[in-house]
């Protein structure tokens, strides 16, 4: 298990620290070991099986999915999944009720002894019912369960559980994505040098902070529905002394004006919302962002650039993993929605970054130059050796 | 005074299962918690093991030979019911949700309650 490197981190037991141990290990042999035996079992008795009643091979990842749902194989990794994945969250309520009272404790000093950034919720906010009305990836409860006044306990849920889930592969506080991409964007662009930038979907700000990070002059923003993963957000911010101004805010429509961001960014988070809510997203990014500004997006890699097994691979959270918007987000055409959002087509931009934490800097930096296929069983992919996939425009 | 609530463990959306009978599924879940639990115990005796070797306390044969104290015995049969209510955790979710419609129809008016069916044998 990884353990979180800030102040807020839930003190453990030693038999809470071995559950979360047990359950990363397992998350790593199924993603890792169990996910190769599946591809193997595919070639061997699921591919031919097609090719001989249908004589030719499956075309896309529903295809698949159809073909192997019957091979036990494939049972006992999704119910192992599942189970692990709900094991996640249960390794983390124990030490997070006992340590509820102790974090808003924490929270309250950290304002009144390290004063930075900025937090603003609003009264009767109304969360859309994509968040209120199901607990994304099984996590109880989703990003915006609140269960007394000034709760940030659904944060803290969601940045330990995270810690478990990731067996390492997010970055020491999980913010790998936001480092890798941050970092991928101050190396491939010298020239830009960025003053405003905008975090969408933030939830615990764990990414968000690497845009300071990369670019400390810059003002920082980060915006998401779920008021207690935003307490939480601000108080992990000023606890790794980051200045972070974050917002309640539905980022289908935001409430700044227009041409006020150099870079409108986001990870993970477009595949959590509706397809109308997407191009919501998209146009609100384009309306904020300074002309010569960048939107980018850090996600999940399109299905038209996949092979039809890693279609299906990707698309098992979708169908499994409560995540109803997932499949139909890789199923858009990336370029299309940026071009509908108003963004030039020749000026989109899509790469794939290795991940900073896996290849170690020197490595990574060495691969940023060279070009990186999308359709890899790597790309996007918790497993070793993953490498993140992004895509957005100027404008 | 405290308002703070414990926090939901249930999954609205509900769970996937993939055996013909879900009970596989179920019974799969009480294995792998299982199975934590036993690498909890043994990442346990390994720090245990670890403190007193370093002391020079712990002599060969002195574990199966402890008797524990009564109130020892106490605090291990309360945690062996935690462990044992963790193990079956995944099955007192079909009794809150059959818990938490009694409780919705129970807070309704009598008059719109549906009516008790008769019961045919």
């Amino acid at each position: 298990m990884l353990e979180l490197k800030h102040d807020l981190k839930l003190q453990k037991n030693r038999d809470e620290k071995a559950r979360m141990n047990f359950v990363s290990g397992l998350r790593a042999h199924i993603l890792n070991d169990m996910a190769g035996g599946m591809r193997a079992v595919y070639d061997a008795e699921v591919e031919p099986q097609f090719l001989r009643q249908q004589r030719r091979a499956p075309k896309d990842g529903p295809e698949v999915h159809k073909a192997i749902k019957t091979n036990e194989y494939f049972k006992f990794y999704s119910s192992l999944r599942v189970t692990t994945q709900d094991m996640v969250w249960q390794t983390v309520f124990p030490p997070l009720e006992r340590n509820r009272p102790e974090l808003k404790e924490k929270a309250t000093r950290l304002k009144k002894q390290r004063p930075l950034g900025s937090l603003k919720l609003k009264k009767n906010f109304e969360v859309p019912r994509y968040v209120s009305a199901i607990d994304v990836h099984l996590m109880s409860g989703n990003y915006d369960g609140e269960y007394e006044a000034e709760d940030l306990a659904a944060g803290a849920l969601y940045d330990n559980g995270l810690a478990v889930f990731s067996f390492g592969l997010m970055g020491q506080n999980l913010d790998d994505i936001g480092q890798s991409i941050a970092g991928a964007v101050r190396v491939r662009y010298p020239n830009f040098k960025p003053r405003k930038i905008l975090d969408l979907g933030c939830t615990i700000g764990h990414n968000t902070g690497s845009w300071k990070d990369q670019y400390p002059q810059a003002e920082v923003h980060g915006v998401d529905v779920a008021a207690p993963c935003l307490r939480y957000a601000h108080a992990r911010a000023q606890a790794q002394n980051r200045e972070i101004h974050f917002h309640q805010m539905n980022a289908e429509a935001l409430d700044f004006p227009d041409e006020s961001f150099d870079v409108v960014f986001s990870s993970m988070f477009l595949h959590e919302i509706p397809k109308k809510g997407i191009a919501k997203v998209l146009a609100e990014a384009y309306r904020v962002l300074k002309p010569g500004g960048l939107m980018l997006h850090m996600e999940l890699p399109p299905n038209d650039q996949l092979s039809p097994y890693d279609a299906f691979y990707l698309d098992w959270d979708s169908s499994y993993n409560n995540e109803p918007f997932y499949k139909p987000f890789r199923d858009l055409n990336p370029r299309e929605i940026c071009k509908r959002a108003g963004f030039d087509p020749k000026k989109y931009v899509q790469f794939v970054s290795p991940s900073i934490g896996w290849y170690g800097e020197k490595a990574w930096r060495g691969a940023l130059e060279r070009h990186h296929e999308v359709d890899s069983d790597k790309t996007g992919r918790l497993t070793d050796g993953v490498m993140w996939f992004s895509f957005g425009a100027w404008k | 005074m405290s308002t703070r609530k414990p926090m939901r463990r249930t999954i609205r959306g509900g769970r996937p299962y993939f055996f013909a009978d879900p009970a596989i599924d179920k019974i799969l879940n009480m294995v792998v918690v299982l199975g934590g639990e036993v690498w909890t115990l043994r990442e346990r005796l390994a720090a245990l093991e670890a403190i007193h070797a370093k002391r020079g306390a712990l002599k060969p044969g002195e574990v199966d030979a402890y008797e524990f104290t009564a109130e020892q015995e106490t605090a291990l049969a309360a945690q062996r019911k935690e462990f044992i209510d963790s193990l079956f955790r995944i099955l007192e979710e079909q009794v809150q949700s059959a818990r938490a419609q009694g409780e919705t129809t129970a807070k309704r008016p009598a008059s719109k309650r549906p009516a008790k069916k008769k019961k045919s044998r």
